[in-house]
């Protein structure tokens, strides 16, 4: 209810932003499943003798990942996974450790 | 002689101007007769239209121009054709030159020179760097904002000619209308339901009646008669009747003689201090008091004749220089061709800000046009021989002053008159509210809404100045009052800031464990040379190595440099979301200053 009576400035100015776990997830997974798509297809399209030799290394990880145009496509799922992993993981982390800083500076005052 | 109106079931409207011609006409609409009463001879209260010689006068030049549906509505269905789309020009005079208004970057370094230019500049930064700690005043509030310079050439003068103190005593209160309840709710709403079509149509043209305002409000109260209202001019309210908290009647004076007027309910538009003084029994001493403490500004018209086809292209010219006592200049040509009855001819309007028994309010009309002829050749607009004749006219109690006590007063008077069952005061002087005529109108006609449907309209809360706000407020529009919550909503979800710490931690431990797993797993995995790529990282991170004891400084590193990454983001994003809402806020504060000269 008091939160309620706050103004907008008051609000903007004195609380901290949340953030919602699952929509951070999703944007850092495109975000990341596009960079590794875009890099891979960069490559194959560029093409040479040999075809991006050192973002192949990626497969050490992302077992079936190549510098394909398939490969740009297992690329994209693997980095979407671990992006999303990145995000949801940091989101939560960091809605915790907001709600834990802001209630012992509830419980200080 | 005495004789007293028989019925005693119909509303009786104080007043005659378009707060209390709209709510006469809005009742007829629900068959009810109302009687309105207006001291003058002719309707149209502060909007009325003056005539001399054929020759038409507005009194304060009334852009038709509002945001409000019904009141346009209202406008258009009794002007019709006669309601005229008038190109619009007005320029600034100061130090003998003409300003584009609003103002054109070219235009102006051109009149103000280039070192006067520089000087502004210089102004200007030096009060972005050194502001007024506090903004109290309206020359605080602009100088903070625009620089001492600019704020004396373009407002100091101006504003106390209206006002007639000086800018350092005005308390930005009385604009506050226009500038301080700007919060960062109405900026951003602003920004998202202001379409920019609106603004450009209000800067280029405006509506406008074939012989000026004077023939919306003749054509009201023909409607009105109509349909079996009454409006009486020449009709002096002396006395306002009361037993208790009912009004029973008005004595009134016309021609003479005396009256009583009975009705059931009364809607007053006339000045709120006069209303309360004219109450019989007197309402109690504080009342008075307060009453007596609202103050008014009042202006008088020196309406000039020229013997001239053409004199310059504004509709309008604001007087800055302080050489002159005349405030605007209009003229009427340019409103309207009509307004003027012989071609060869052009009409002015010089406006002189006093207040009521001054030196200017009492000099004698001759002396006045005598001083208008005098400055108008002064300013260059016309020549003194070519004006042929002239007339003054003097508006009484034309603006409610808003003083550092007014809010006060008015509350106490506010307190009383809410207290009287049968009546609501209307317009302008009827709330002691800087309203312009269509928001009079809409006081107006809300009144009808709660006397006839038994709404609750607030009439005081009719502004002027939170357009889009009102529109919210008053009006049934579930799609802008949508938008505006949902803005809200986000608005407090998405611009409170992103804590540094807590971020950069998650960031940190997050990007740390990343690390500590893709070492780990390639020890795992094993090799004759374990992971020669992931090893130059090193190069960043002394002591790094693909090995047990390597992934845990790995841990320690990704941890660092996720934290490092992670705070400067939030910095960062603060930062941009700060510097977003002050451009936007300073974007709308522009926006209502820019309308603040019109509004003076």
């Amino acid at each position: 209810m008091e939160e309620n009576e706050k103004t907008p400035e008051e609000i903007v100015l004195t609380r901290l932003l949340r953030l919602n776990a699952t929509v951070h997830g999703v944007v850092t997974g495109v975000a990341a499943g596009l960079l590794v798509f875009i890099a891979t297809n960069f490559l194959v399209v560029k093409g040479g003798n040999v075809v991006g030799p050192h973002l192949a290394l990626l497969s050490q990880y992302f077992i079936g990942y190549r510098v394909t145009f398939l490969g740009s496509l297992i690329g994209f799922g693997y980095a979407f996974v671990c992006g999303f992993l990145g995000g949801y993981f940091v989101a939560r982390l960091y809605n915790w450790l907001v709600d834990f800083r802001e209630g012992k500076r509830q419980h200080g005052a | 002689m005495k004789k007293a109106h028989t019925s005693n079931n119909h509303v009786v409207i104080i007043g005659a101007g378009p707060a209390g011609l709209t709510a006469a006409y809005e009742l007829t609409k629900f068959d009810r007769r109302p009687i309105v009463l207006e001291r003058l001879d002719k309707v149209g209260g502060l909007a009325r239209t003056e005539n001399y010689k054929g020759f038409h006068f507005d009194m304060g030049g009334h852009r038709f121009f509002t945001k409000v549906d019904e009141v346009k509505k209202m406008w258009h269905k009794i002007l019709q054709d006669d309601f005229l789309r008038r190109p619009r020009l007005s320029r600034i005079y100061y130090n003998r030159r003409f300003f584009y208004y609003p103002l054109k970057a070219l235009n102006a370094l051109a009149g103000l020179g280039i070192w006067q230019s520089v000087l502004i500049v210089l102004s200007y930064l030096k009060w972005q760097v050194f502001p007024y700690r506090c903004e109290d005043t309206f020359e605080q509030w602009v100088t903070n904002r625009f620089g001492r310079r600019l704020f004396q050439i373009f407002f100091k003068t101006y504003t106390e000619k209206v006002w007639g103190i000086s800018c350092s005593e005005l308390r930005a209160e009385w604009a506050a209308q226009r500038i301080k309840d700007l919060s960062l709710k109405t900026a951003l709403i602003s920004m998202f339901l202001k379409p920019k079509k609106t603004i450009k149509t209000l800067i280029d043209q405006f509506h406008y009646p074939r012989f000026g305002p004077g023939m919306m409000w003749n054509a009201v109260k023909e409607e009105i008669e109509r349909r079996d209202g009454v409006v009486r001019l020449n009709t002096d309210v002396t006395r306002i009747n009361r037993t208790g908290s009912r009004l029973d009647s008005v004595a009134v004076s016309c021609d003479g003689q005396e009256e009583t007027i009975r009705g059931s309910q009364f809607l007053s538009s006339m000045p709120v201090t006069e209303f309360v003084k004219r109450l019989n029994p007197p309402p109690p001493p504080e009342v008075l008091t307060a009453a007596e403490k609202l103050t008014y500004r009042d202006f008088l018209t020196v309406c000039l004749i020229v013997r001239k086809p053409d004199l310059f292209p504004d509709n309008w010219i604001y007087i800055h220089d302080s050489s002159v006592k005349v405030g605007r200049i209009q003229n009427y040509k340019n409103w309207s061709p009509e307004m003027v009855p012989d071609p060869s001819r052009t009409s002015l309007g010089l406006e002189y800000f006093c207040t009521e028994g001054d030196e200017l309010w009492m000099m004698p009309d001759t002396d006045l046009i005598e001083l208008g002829k005098r400055e108008v050749d002064r300013i260059g607009l016309a020549r003194y021989a070519d004006i042929e004749d002239g007339c003054v006219v003097r508006v009484p109690k034309a603006y409610p002053v808003y003083d550092s006590s007014y809010r006060d007063h008015l509350a106490i008077v506010k307190e009383f008159l809410s207290g009287l069952e049968n009546c609501q005061t209307i317009g302008r002087n009827g709330l002691h509210r800087y309203n312009n005529q269509d928001h009079a109108m809409l006081t107006g006609m809300l009144a009808v809404r709660n006397l006839v449907l038994g709404q609750q309209n607030d009439l005081w809360n009719v502004n002027t100045e939170q357009e889009y706000l009102e529109e919210l407020r008053v009006y049934p529009r579930p799609e802008i009052r949508d938008v505006a919550e949902v803005l809200e909503a986000a608005l407090t979800r998405v611009f409170p800031k992103l804590d540094r710490l807590a971020f950069g931690l998650s960031v940190g431990m997050v990007t740390g464990l990343a690390l500590f797993l893709a070492t780990f797993l390639l020890v795992l995995k094993g090799g004759d040379v374990v992971g020669p790529r992931l090893q130059l990282l090193s190069n960043y991170f002394p002591g790094y190595r693909v090995t047990a004891w390597g992934s845990v400084i790995g841990l320690a590193y990704g941890f660092i440099t996720g934290f490092v990454g992670g705070w400067g983001f939030a910095f960062f994003r603060n930062a941009a979301v700060f510097l977003y809402m002050a451009v936007i806020h300073r974007r709308a504060e522009l926006h209502l200053l820019r309308k603040l000269l019109e509004y003076l």
